[in-house]
């Protein structure tokens, strides 16, 4: 077992001598490092929606001389690791990156429960985070001056897809929702939201996450005959009922499923003639502005597939308020911070501006697919199309 | 039809979808006591094939399934060659066998994974196929769902009648039931356990064909799969091919009744509960030898 | 080495890993906390696992059960109280299911211990949603680093110490007859499940405590990230690959496999996966005595 021993020394040493080794003095270059998840199941929405922006952007920048700081352009240096979809990893990565690489910038990672556990470092250590996958009151209400939420809350969504109804005259709904901080928050918003407007709730039935069948639910649920059908749910649950409601011809008046509707895959997997009428969460398209055309086309350059028209505009909005707050304020963090804090930015989604951790100037929407576009059709003035209604029936 | 002949339809179906999943599981565990962690990412991998293969060729899915099988089965054979031949030769005792088999298993699990992400990448993938509801006797099915159930169960009774009546099938359940005894009468391991090592693979890559016509597939659906194959075989009994196909049957009627009379959010409640109740009723599964 | 010996070496090690909060930067206490969280779990779970040859999948359900008991208690008990309160919940659940399904063997045992986990984090998904009306609980008021450190050290230093007492004692040797032979133990006068049920639940403290240590740092719990059924593989693995039998394996495993996947992870981006399942691959086909068997090859070979 000689040769065995020998590859184990040899292993052990290179592995000291890795971790061991000071980060290289390079101060020409800004770091901005981050955790996010390329394997493991939350990489599905992280590599969608967040990263391919990280990269997109630092590269643009550079292409553009770089970062300006202080009137001086410096170019950026991402360091990016793979959180394995692990809790403790993602508090392990930033404790390296923050701790102990001392980068000079921080990217959120992907989802809700990852960005809960970065707060309280990000806060100990002073690095301001804008996390565009991270939602609920309850993030809001931890009231860290470091945290930045860039989705709309659930209430504002709820609201917006209540008010939508009631303008529609939709008075009756059922609603499923999936058992996870996000279903129950959003459901919690949608039922206090449909309660203030009179809508009545004729049935509400909750699933766990990777649920294989809804058929029986949704049968059940066809019976009673709802205008409206909400299914606040999670990617392979929304593809599921999607699927299954339009098995059982289920024809309801308004048909809305929450996450992965604004996923261009969904349209891609499902046909675009499936999808026509069905609602969702969605923030833009490209018809949204000059500026968002211009970065969904630079999106498909790069990448050869589309953003989905959610929450990637809010991560390259986070980016943008990022690039602009240290042109403004330099590389002094809290400086930073306290420049995102006072004062409103201009975004591919419209003006953002932070009270506490919330973003409280983008309004909740409603989009809708028609025509193999997620066009928004809720509220009027951000409606880059009116909407289809009644749903069309499923074909 | 009534809406309970409708429910108990939908619970065959999923359950039909359960044992094809689990029965190539079964098989190399049955034979070889190989406890095959990674069978969820071979899954997997027959899901990425078929995807592939239909998307870029435009050829039916269900046609691309001999295909599949073919070229798991050679993976197979070069996994069991260069894994677990080893294993079996150098371990002692049949508990060993089991516990190195496993942990092999890890090592391929990450190393599928990592495959499967650098050629493709984390997205979500699918295509849509017989996505078509169809009407039978009153109750609305998506057809892709009841093409797949057919398929799976065709599949399934197509092997069980293998294991009956071929001599390879008669080789393999002799050898499942005493090992020694088989190699006496002449039984020759050394063919026999690539070959169903080979098979077991195929199987599961066809399963993952089978479900990428119906569910969306990423490289990280894999271990999901490996946990239901593994309900569905200690249900039915470990090495019971015939008790796969039950248990699976049985678990989907489970899941799709209890979630009528309770309510949905007990699925997995219901699911785990029948299996700790069955184990702790009879601890060697349903059809124990 | 004695049992004495074993347990003075414990101490020494404990004494000179404790300055590690003072010494280290804090990403390298974060690395080493988790060497040390696996070495516990290895250890614990080696502890029955090894000499009886079952295969227990419990680990995650433990550890889970035992971050619950943290998320529910940590605004009106002290963190050591929850860590300790972690523990016995741990303890009492292994004993539970341990008279239940204790006399299951092979791969059933395997499986109906993995699902019995999975029974408890949906059970607690379903009443925390339909009773308390969420999904999960925030812990604020952290203890910092240093403290969880040296929480997770001493429950490290415990695994190992009890290890070492169980191997010594009356009931090791009882175990090592069930592994040998359980028919033969029980005509021997060893009331063998009542043995079992004992190492099982005795076993099951660390797991719990540890799981009620870490889940501190997560700010927010939830059944799906603290019940992670990988918590539970990793330790097989680490356990199995270091050699369950004996008492160094495992930990020297656990700090290994712990070290090498976080520097691949770190170094390798993209691959590590792929480095990661090569590595474990070719150390079971050509080092099958487990990584203890290096160690003491090695020893011999200085002696």
């Amino acid at each position: 077992m000689k040769l065995g021993t020998r590859i184990g020394t040899a292993l052990l040493g290179a592995l000291l001598g890795a971790l061991a080794a000071p980060a290289l003095a390079q101060d020409k270059p800004i770091t901005i490092g981050y955790a996010i998840a390329r394997t493991g199941p939350w990489s599905i929405g992280a590599q969608v929606t967040q990263e391919p922006n990280y990269i997109m952007w630092a590269e643009q920048v550079n292409a553009a001389g770089g970062l300006s700081v202080g009137g001086k352009k410096r170019k950026i240096e991402l360091i990016g690791v793979d959180d394995r979809s692990n809790m403790e990893t993602v508090v392990r990565s930033y404790e390296k990156l923050m701790a102990s690489d001392k980068v000079d910038l921080v990217l959120p990672p992907w989802g809700t429960g990852a960005n809960f556990a970065v707060m309280p470092l990000a806060q100990k250590h002073g690095y301001p985070m804008l996390s565009p996958t991270a939602t609920g009151r309850k993030l809001v209400a931890m009231k860290n001056p470091y945290f930045f939420a860039l989705l709309q809350q659930p209430d504002r969504m709820m609201d917006a897809l209540a008010e939508f109804m009631v303008a529609r005259k939709v008075r009756t709904a059922a609603v499923i929702h999936v058992d996870e901080l996000f279903g129950l928050e959003q459901f919690t918003a949608l039922e206090a939201s449909m309660k203030a407007k009179g809508i009545q709730i004729l049935e509400v039935k909750s699933y766990p996450i990777g649920v294989k069948d809804l058929a029986p639910v949704l049968k059940a649920i066809q019976a009673k005959n709802p205008d409206a059908l909400i299914a606040l749910s999670y990617p392979p649950d929304t593809f599921l009922t999607t699927g299954q409601t339009k098995a059982i011809g289920f024809n309801p008046a308004l048909f809305y499923a929450a996450v992965g509707t604004a996923f261009p895959f969904y349209r891609d997997k499902m046909t675009a003639a499936t999808v026509e009428g069905v609602m969702g969460l969605g923030t833009w398209n490209p018809k949204t502005s000059a500026a968002a055309k211009g970065y969904f086309d630079r999106h498909v350059a790069r990448w050869k597939k589309e953003p989905d028209r959610w929450a990637s505009a809010h991560a390259w909005a986070g980016l943008q308020i990022l690039q602009k707050a240290v042109e403004k304020a330099g590389l002094d963090r809290k400086k930073i911070r306290d420049y995102i804090a006072a004062n409103e930015f201009d975004t591919i989604i419209g003006k953002i501006r932070f009270r506490g951790s919330e973003n409280v100037s983008t309004p909740g929407v409603v989009s809708q697919w028609q025509n193999g576009e997620f066009e928004v059709v809720w509220p009027p003035n951000l409606a880059t199309s009116p909407a289809l209604h009644p749903k069309p029936r499923w074909n | 039809m009534g809406f309970w002949l409708e429910l108990a339809a939908s619970g065959l179906i999923t359950g039909g979808i359960y044992a094809v999943v689990a029965i190539g599981l079964n098989l190399q565990y049955g034979l070889m006591r190989i406890m095959n962690i990674s069978h969820g990412e071979f899954l997997m991998l027959g899901a990425y094939l078929t995807w592939l293969a239909h998307t870029t060729f435009g050829v039916n899915p269900f046609a691309l399934m001999p295909a599949v099988a073919a070229a798991l089965f050679l993976l197979g054979l070069v996994v069991y060659r260069f894994c677990f031949y080893r294993i079996a030769r150098t371990a002692p005792s049949v508990e060993v066998i089991e516990a190195r088999s496993l942990l092999v298993g890890f090592g391929l699990m990450f190393l599928v994974q990592n495959v499967v992400y650098l050629a493709w990448g984390a997205d979500l993938r699918g295509y849509s196929y017989l996505a078509e509801p169809v009407e039978i006797a009153g109750a609305r099915f998506m057809a892709n769902r009841l093409a797949v159930f057919a398929f799976a169960v065709a599949a399934s009774l197509l092997l069980l009648a293998l294991l009956r009546w071929t001599m390879i099938g008669k080789a393999v359940r002799a050898m499942m039931q005493s090992p020694t005894g088989a190699q006496l009468v002449g039984i020759d391991t050394g063919v026999l356990h690539p070959l169903v090592f080979g098979g077991g693979l195929a199987l599961a890559g066809v399963a993952g064909g089978l479900l990428s016509m119906v569910y969306e597939i990423s490289p990280s659906m894999g271990e999901p799969y490996t946990i239901t194959a593994l309900i569905v075989i200690t249900l039915g009994g470990l090495g019971s091919v015939g008790g796969s196909l039950i248990g699976g049957f049985i678990l989907g009627l489970v899941e799709a009744f209890g979630m009528h009379f309770t309510s949905p959010s007990l699925k997995m409640v219901l699911s785990y509960g029948v299996l700790v109740a069955v184990l702790l009723a009879r601890p060697r599964g349903l059809f124990s030898r | 080495m004695s049992a004495r010996e074993q347990l003075a070496a414990t101490l020494a090690c404990g004494a000179v890993l404790a300055a590690a909060p003072w010494l280290l930067s804090d990403f390298l206490l974060s690395l080493a906390l988790s060497c040390l969280m696996y070495a516990a779990l290895a250890v614990s779970w080696a502890m029955f696992c090894g000499p009886t040859h079952y295969l227990s999948l419990a680990t995650s359900a433990f550890f889970g059960l035992g971050a619950y008991v943290t998320a529910w208690s940590l605004e009106s008990l002290p963190y050591g109280v929850a860590v300790l309160a972690g523990g016995l919940i741990g303890v009492a659940f292994a004993a539970l299911i341990g008279a239940a399904v204790l006399h299951l063997r092979g791969a059933y045992f395997a499986v109906i211990t993995f699902g019995l986990g999975e029974l408890t984090l949906h059970l607690i998904t379903y009443t925390e949603k339909t009773y308390f009306h969420t999904a999960g609980r925030i812990i604020s008021d952290a203890p910092d680093n240093a403290a969880i450190y040296w929480t997770v050290l001493v429950l490290t230093l415990g695994a190992v110490a009890t290890a070492i007492l169980v191997r010594a004692s009356r009931l090791g040797l009882a175990l090592r007859g069930i592994g040998a032979d359980e028919e033969r133990a029980q005509t021997l006068g060893v009331d063998t499940r009542r043995v079992k049920i004992l190492a099982f639940a005795l076993s099951a403290f660390f797991p719990g405590a540890l799981g009620a240590a870490m889940a501190v740092r997560w700010t927010y719990i939830e059944p799906l990230s603290v019940f992670n059924p990988f918590i539970g593989f990793q330790t097989v693995l680490m356990a199995m690959l270091g050699g369950a039998h004996t008492l160094i394996g495992p930990i020297v495993s656990a700090v290994f496999f712990s070290l090498v996947s976080e520097f691949l992870r770190l170094r390798f981006p993209y691959v590590f996966l792929l480095l990661l399942g090569l590595l474990l691959i070719a150390l079971i086909l050509y080092l099958p005595g487990g990584l203890a068997s290096l160690l003491r090859r090695r020893g011999r070979a200085d002696a």
